[in-house]
């Protein structure tokens, strides 16, 4: 494992356009949060808020962040596929493997991105929480439903596995985040949508939808009454849906050709 | 034990049987040459023994072991084209074909000088020449001085200079006793190095072993005198010679066994012949290739 991290390093170590995607993937979630703190923290909002349980105090601040921070997990999601699709483009998953891993192992290297970047993600609310809640909040520091920023770290998750999943199927970046993108920010919420309609509270088991389900919005999502399982189901949903995509993704590398 | 063993291979592309059956060894110090004509299944067999490619059916032994990425990893790999990544220099590239083989960087700029790229090792990969890149690849092949290097048409895209200079590199390892296994179409480059061959075509392999075992190169005699059809009719007479053509300005006559070119000469003198031009000659391994490759076409 030492070994892949370390070859995985000198993939990126001088690569412009995974730094400056990993640095908007750390700034857009920290602004996203401050931008939204400071705005219902001032004039009428900030009176408006007090009705809605002081979303920016703890503990309420780890349901605000986790949510908004989930609106932003795209862009792990692109970084993701660029670092997978890349291999393909240049042809270096083959030479990888000529030059002595195993497919396996090459399936690892795009494993550690993911969790390196689900970490990433988990430790960067975590602190933006903590600096938020302690800028605008009125309490002290307390980690008191730090459970949401676990849900969001299991969306995150769920998410990338998503996204390395289309990259290995569709070896090509465009078209790959296209997919991606329509995925994510239509054809989950359309289905689950419908299938809500027709079978009540299982069209929250999609994808995505199941970790929005254990995140809702704060400022609005406690004023909709909504039917829905125990968070359990959710987060066996999600484990069940990243199994699956690791699934698909070894079995894919293990046997086609490169 | 053989470098690499193949066992009834076979590889299909939809319509397309790629390499039907393919069986072979490549014993240890030999430079094994894999011959064919484009689309033959050169690089298909390759790509099944580096992993890169799946086969329907067949198995392989590198080094008397099923290949896995540990094998791989003491073989020098060249197959296609050069896959590196476009933005890293050509010495970052290295350093990742190091980190995989599990080997330090301090081997690469030894290989980059040998390769004739150290001048331009800080320059990323999409900068090269279509020349330089194969050089690179070249360069990523040498690394860590493996004892057992696969090349696949190593000197496409290069100069004549860069051809001579990958064949020299060619044969100095030869030399130095490594294996080699070579996959071409170019039949010279094969000539000149191979002790051992494959011919392929349309994936099957017409037939496999040392150069001089499975070729039949029947040496044969261009001579000419003042009067050639004269010498031809001659030539015809000589025992154990099968043949006396005219072919512009000389006579070309094969024999039965390996001819004596100063009895030739006797020969002719003592039927009042005299010879201007007498020289042994080799069929080339073009023509032997094209006639084996012809024959079975027919």
């Amino acid at each position: 494992m030492k070994n892949i991290i370390w070859t995985e390093w000198l993939k990126v170590r001088t690569y412009r356009t995974f730094w400056v995607m990993l640095l908007l993937a750390v700034i857009i979630p920290l602004a996203a949060n401050f931008f939204m703190a400071n705005l219902f923290s001032n004039g009428d909002l900030k009176k408006a808020t007090q009705l809605m349980g002081q979303p920016f105090s703890f503990p309420a601040i780890w349901l605000s962040v986790a949510s908004i921070s989930s609106y932003t997990s795209g862009l792990f999601a692109i970084l993701l596929i660029i670092l997978t699709t890349n291999e393909y483009t240049f042809r270096t998953n083959r030479q990888n493997i000529i030059d002595g891993w195993d497919r396996r192992e090459f399936v690892y290297a795009k494993l550690f991105w993911l969790v390196a970047l689900s970490v990433l993600a988990l430790a960067l609310s975590t602190i933006i929480g903590i600096i938020v809640g302690v800028s605008y909040g009125d309490t002290s520091v307390s980690f008191e439903d730090y459970r949401y920023v676990v849900y969001y770290f299991l969306q995150v998750m769920v998410t990338l596995s998503l996204a390395l999943l289309i990259a290995v199927l569709l070896k090509r970046a465009g078209i790959a985040i296209v997919i991606f993108f329509a995925y994510t920010m239509m054809i989950d919420n359309i289905l689950s949508a419908l299938l809500t309609r027709q079978f009540g509270k299982v069209g929250g088991l999609l994808p995505l939808q199941a970790g929005d389900e254990l995140l809702p919005v704060p400022l609005f999502g406690k004023m909709i009454a909504k039917e829905v399982f125990e968070p359990y189901v959710y987060i066996i949903a999600m484990v069940a849906y990243i199994s699956l995509a690791m699934y698909i993704v070894f079995r894919r590398m293990m046997k086609s050709d490169l | 034990m053989s470098i690499l063993s193949l066992q009834g291979i076979s590889k299909r592309y939809g319509a397309v049987q790629a390499l039907s059956g393919v069986s072979f060894d490549v014993p240890p110090g030999s430079v094994f040459g894999i011959l064919g004509p484009n689309g033959s299944g050169k690089t298909t067999l390759l790509g099944i023994v580096t992993d890169v490619l799946k086969a329907d059916s067949g198995t392989f032994q590198l080094f008397g072991k099923a290949g896995t990425a540990t094998q791989r990893r003491s073989i020098g790999t060249l197959l296609e084209t050069p896959n590196f990544y476009h933005y890293l220099s050509g010495w970052k590239n290295l350093e990742i074909s190091a980190s995989i083989k599990r080997r330090g960087a301090d081997d690469i700029e030894r290989v980059l000088k040998v390769c004739g790229l150290y001048a331009r090792k800080d320059a990323a990969f999409k900068t090269y020449s279509l020349g330089m890149k194969q050089r690179l690849a070249l360069a990523a092949v040498l690394l860590g001085d493996p004892d057992v290097l696969i090349l696949d048409e190593p000197t496409n895209g290069l100069d004549p200079s860069g051809i001579a200079e990958v064949r020299g590199i060619i044969h100095n390892l030869a030399q130095s006793g490594k294996t080699i296994i070579l996959a071409s179409h170019l039949l010279d480059e094969v000539e000149k190095v191979c002790t051992h061959v494959a011919i392929l075509q349309r994936g099957q392999l017409l037939l496999s072993g040392a150069v001089t075992e499975v070729i039949q190169r029947n040496d044969f005699v261009e001579l000419s005198a003042s009067d050639n059809s004269a010498l031809a009719a001659l030539m015809l007479r000589y025992p154990g010679c099968n043949s006396a053509v005219i072919s512009g300005s000389s006579v070309i006559a094969t024999f039965d066994s390996y001819p004596d070119t100063a009895a030739i000469n006797g020969w002719c003198a003592n039927n009042g012949i005299w010879l201007s031009q007498l020289q042994l000659r080799k069929k080339s391994l073009e023509k032997a290739f094209l006639e084996l490759t012809h024959t079975s076409n027919s």
